[in-house]
């Protein structure tokens, strides 16, 4: 399977947030009410299209346990993408999320798009945290900010998708370098003509590119 | 040497001339100058010189020098050649390999690169430290810190795995050192993350997640594929390191389309070159090329041995045929110049992409051999199986992807029996998958009988329908008096004594999965010659070897299955008759300690590790994988079967099934009751469908009836049609008499007119008797109306003259009444009038 780019995320949050349901749901379209805790890492992929192009979605899902932060440190640098996750029902997840970002922020490479999820909406009866919330806390460290539930699968292709959509958008304004494949993206061999070029050449590398290969 | 020496002597330039010190004390007093030397050279000499005595004395070095050699990294770090000094001694020190300089000296034990590293590791800012120099650029220090770093993971891998996970970004740095443009450098990290990734699945997993996949291929493309050199086997090694028993990096192997990219590794270009310049070109088979193909070939079984999990599996093995990664393993299969361990090793790695995926399997059935004339390849590679010349390797391998074609795969079990079978025998020119096997089992080479006992019972497993099609299977005799079965036969080979222990081995094993769950096998064994008596005497008899114990062992699970899958058609040879035999003949606890000698034996243990056939000798070849299965599963049940006959040969009740066996019984149960109100809800449906038929029976009866009594209705008016006809006839008759005299023309005429008069008449009638029987019928529904009209009217005169006389009984009463008044009133009158007038 031929893809445009290659996007590597990851999803982050406090343990028992809902991480690996989020994925299972996004990668399998399904939901397991009763989940394993992940041990270190697991690895999930799926395609998706936008703007008419074949994206592929590698995705590493980590363990929210402080016995595994070491680790999962070890994957901000090559992630292109992160999905930020708290549980709206349980407050303490929310108020973890200085310290996810700072980590995050701290090891990751600048562009990094995060994605802040407050998930499990459908639990509305026992929510903890209101939306508004969220929005303030989003806005105030510039995230893009959705509620989701990986249970109803309510926003959960969004959720990926939209950072997907923010990811090729910096792509396409040339902030990310593409061919450092440590920023976690990689082009396919269906992209290279009508991709823009280095950051350096701007708007008429287009012209210059279609001449090669 | 010399300038190492010279080093040396400036460096301990103080000491008294003349005398030679010893090795310790050089080395203290290098020590001391590293420690408090103020000058930099001094203590890079010292450095330089700690370095040089490492080799050859380097318990002394070790014990004395590592406090100041760290202090040298602490605080020299700008000066790359002191650090790189400090790191290479650091490196002699611990490093696990024997130097030639200290072959002689007898202090040197063998793990004393171990203690040091320990010693060295016992504090972890010291891992830090080293780890911090792999970001200076100098290739000295680099070089020397990556060397030192792998020295101390191959001796403390866990710890020093921990320590280097807990490092910030410890695994990404090492990863960015695989892109070094210096060679050298690249290599030696390779060598580092091989001991590095070793047992730890984190760090197999962050290394995948740092491109390692990429970087890896790259390289294995740049050094030029398998024909490449040792670089290519590390990368593969490293490859296999970050994959085996990993299913998340198997997985991201798999959707990164890494197997894509493994395929065309394997396409062997000795065909598409110049053929005659095959013996210097690509096409030859160096050492190193072996061992990277090796590798190769390690990679793909890594990503498909049936110990990973089944879904990744599956999915490897749908891409690896896409991507004709098994297409090109078969070519090589079928080419010729492949030395030996290679085509062992591929023939397994093919066994393992086939095994339980259809499509796969259907694949490999279609591969012909370029022999004369073409040959299937299962059927080449089934020949060198049972050819006794052939490497053991290559036969068990043999074996084990014929296995894994049959594996979950009906159709393949089909075909092979097929071939066993009478109704083919059309084909006898070309050799046939079942004529071979049954060849191996009657040869005289007792590998080749076991090869092809274990292959047949491969034919047989979990595929009841195939025991009971091998069961007609039959054999000439040399005699020719008449044919055998296959059955009879096995059980034949297996009482005669030339026939060896391990050819019975292979034989109880393919009888057993035979029996198994197939009664008609059970009493076919049962009604055989003297197997009974055989398996009764093994079981009975005293040897005392491991091997007859194992073969005593077998032959009571046999007669086990005899037992729990007798379906007691036999007399005399029903469960309780082969109890009772066991009973009396054995006892019940000796059988069953001879049943467990089977799963005591340690060839039962080593089988049920995996399903591949691993042998360093032939006389390890025993038990099957698939026997092994079915023992476990059945031992339990067989020993609480024989155990729950009591002496009278009661069988004790239900409770001799397993766990498994109930859970089977109770689907079972399941299914039947779903059945029975399937058919409740279809016999009710039966009698509805019975009750309308009888309806319309009974409707079709009445307009039958009616019919008739129409078609009565018809006759009847017809004849009075004809009865009123005739009448008209003579009418005419009556009347035509004077024209007759007119002559016979016109006499016919008239009567011809007459005729059509009647006819007109007769229909005038018929209109007529219509009307009127419709009048009829009127007039009588009219009367009966009246007569109705009439009864009630009757009915009301009837009540009016009751009423009537009821009124006139009254009246009378009146008068009377009226009359009796009339007397009083009269008299009463008169007296008044009497008094008027008398006033």
């Amino acid at each position: 399977m031929s893809y445009a780019y290659l996007f590597k995320y990851i999803i982050i949050g406090d343990t028992g947030v809902g991480k690996s349901c989020l994925l299972l749901q996004f990668t399998d379209k399904r939901f397991q009410p009763v989940h394993d805790l992940t041990i270190g890492v697991e690895f999930g992929a799926r395609m998706i299209t936008i703007d008419g192009k074949q994206i592929k979605l590698q995705i590493w899902d980590t363990a929210g346990q402080e016995a595994f932060r070491s680790i999962t440190r070890s994957y901000y640098r090559g992630a292109a993408g992160a999905l930020l996750v708290y549980d709206i029902t349980r407050r303490e997840t929310f108020n973890h999320l200085t310290t996810w970002l700072e980590d995050a922020r701290q090891h990751s490479n600048s562009n990094m798009v995060i994605m802040l999820i407050g998930n499990k909406s459908d639990l509305d009866s026992r929510r903890e945290v209101k939306k508004e919330e969220g929005e303030a806390f989003a806005r105030e460290h510039g995230l893009v900010f959705m509620e989701t539930s990986a249970r109803t699968a309510a926003n959960v292709e969004e959720a990926f998708i939209n950072t997907a959509k923010e990811i090729y958008e910096k792509i396409q304004e040339g902030v990310f370098d593409i061919n450092n494949e440590a920023n976690g993206i990689k082009i396919g061999q269906q992209a290279t003509p009508t991709n823009p070029a280095l950051p350096g050449s701007g708007g008429a590398g287009g012209a210059a590119n279609s001449g090669c290969c | 040497m010399e300038f190492l020496k010279s080093g040396i002597k400036t460096v301990l330039g103080s000491s008294e001339p003349g005398q030679q010190p010893s090795a310790a004390e050089t080395v203290e007093k290098l020590v001391d100058r590293v420690f408090s030397s103020t000058l930099l050279e001094d203590r890079r000499d010292a450095c330089r010189a700690l370095k040089a005595l490492s080799r050859k004395y380097r318990i002394e070095v070790g014990a004395q020098g590592m406090p100041p050699l760290v202090q040298v990294l602490q605080n020299d770090g700008q000066d790359a050649e002191i650090i790189s000094y400090a790191l290479d001694t650091l490196c002699n020190i611990v490093t696990s390999e024997e130097f030639d300089e200290e072959a002689d000296n007898p202090a040197v034990s063998v793990n004393v690169g171990e203690q040091f590293t320990e010693m060295f590791i016992k504090s972890p800012e010291h891992v830090t430290l080293v780890m911090g120099y792999l970001d200076e650029y100098d290739f000295r220090v680099r070089r020397a810190a990556i060397q030192l770093i792998t020295s101390l993971i191959a001796n403390k891998t866990r710890e020093l795995q921990e320590l280097v996970l807990v490092s910030p970004m410890g695994v990404s740095k090492l990863m960015d050192l695989l892109t070094d443009s210096r060679e050298v450098i690249r290599n030696d990290v390779l060598l580092l993350l091989i001991e590095l990734t070793k047992g730890n699945s984190n760090i197999q997993k962050i290394v995948a997640f740092e491109n390692a996949f990429d970087r890896l291929f790259d390289i294995v493309r740049e050094e030029g594929c398998s024909d490449g050199g040792i670089v290519v086997e590390d990368c593969l090694i490293l490859l296999l390191n970050l994959l085996k028993n990993n299913s998340s990096n198997q997985q991201f192997f798999k959707e990164g389309s890494y197997i894509q990219r493994l395929a065309p590794m394997f396409v062997l270009n000795n065909n598409n070159g110049s053929a005659s310049n095959d013996l210097d070109g690509d096409g030859v088979w160096t050492p190193q090329k072996v061992s990277n193909f090796h590798c190769l070939l390690q990679v793909v079984r890594a990503l498909v041995t049936p110990s990973n999990q089944q879904q990744v599996v599956n999915a490897c093995q749908r891409v690896m045929q896409k991507s004709q990664l098994l297409q090109a393993l078969c070519d090589i299969l079928m080419s010729s110049g492949v030395p030996a361990d290679i085509l062992t090793e591929t023939i397994n790695a093919v066994a393992e992409v086939v095994r339980g995926d259809r499509d796969n399997q259907d694949e490999l059935s279609r591969v012909l051999a370029p022999s004369q004339p073409p040959r299937p390849a299962i059927v080449v590679l089934l020949m060198s199986m049972i050819n006794e010349k052939q490497l053991l390797a290559l036969r068990c391998a043999v074996l084990y992807c014929f296995e894994c074609y049959l594996y979950r795969n009906s159709d393949g079990q089909r075909a092979v029996v097929q071939t066993l079978l009478p109704s083919s025998a059309s084909d006898v020119s070309s050799l046939s998958t079942g004529q071979l096997l049954c060849t191996g089992l009657f040869s005289t080479d007792t590998l080749a009988n076991w090869f092809s006992a274990v292959a047949i019972m491969h034919t047989l497993v979990e595929n009841v329908a195939q025991k009971e099609e091998l069961l007609r299977v039959l054999l000439a005799t040399p005699g020719g008096v008449r044919p055998i079965t296959l059955l009879e036969q096995c059980t034949d080979l297996m009482q005669q004594e030339r026939y060896r222990l391990q050819s019975k081995v292979g034989l109880l094993m393919l009888l057993s999965v035979w029996l198994a769950h197939c009664p008609g096998a059970v009493k076919a064994l049962l009604e055989t010659q003297g197997t009974m008596a055989y398996l009764t005497a093994q079981l009975c008899a005293n040897e005392h070897d491991e091997r007859e114990y194992l073969v005593q062992g077998m032959c009571a699970f046999l007669m086990g299955l005899c037992i729990q899958f007798n379906d007691n058609s036999l007399p005399n040879q029903r469960r309780e008759d082969i109890s009772q035999l066991i009973i009396k003949r054995i006892g019940q606890e000796t059988f069953c300690n001879k049943l467990s000698e089977v799963s005591r034996h340690e060839a039962y243990s080593r089988a049920c590790k995996q399903a591949q056939i691993r042998a360093k000798g032939a006389s390890e070849l025993l038990l099957d994988y698939e026997y092994c299965k079915l023992y476990k599963g059945l031992e339990a049940l067989i020993a609480k079967l024989v155990s729950g006959f009591d002496v009278d040969g009661i069988e004790l009740t239900e409770l001799t099934l397993s766990s498994e066996a109930s859970a089977l019984v109770a689907q079972y149960k399941g299914i039947i009751r779903g059945m029975d109100t399937q058919i409740q809800t279809l016999q009710q449906s039966a009698k509805e469908l019975e009750q309308q038929h009888s309806e319309l029976k009974q409707q079709l009866e009445q307009e039958q009836t009616l019919k008739a009594q129409l078609a009565d209705q018809n006759t009847l008016l017809k004849a009075q049609l004809t009865a009123a006809a005739a009448q008209q006839q003579q009418q005419q008759h009556h009347s035509t008499d004077s024209p007759t005299h007119n002559g016979a023309v016109g006499v016919a005429v008239v009567q011809d007119e007459e005729l059509n008069a009647a006819r007109y008449q007769a229909n005038m009638y018929f209109a007529e008797n219509i009307r009127l029987t419709k009048e009829l019928e009127t007039l009588r529904q009219q009367l009966a109306a009246e007569k109705q009209r009439a009864d009630g009217a009757q009915d009301s005169l009837r009540a009016t003259q009751k009423d009537q006389e009821d009124l006139l009984e009254l009246l009378a009463d009146q008068e009377a009444k009226l009359a009796r008044y009339e007397t009083p009133v009269e008299a009463a009158a008169t007296a008044a009038t009497v008094e008027t007038a008398n006033r």
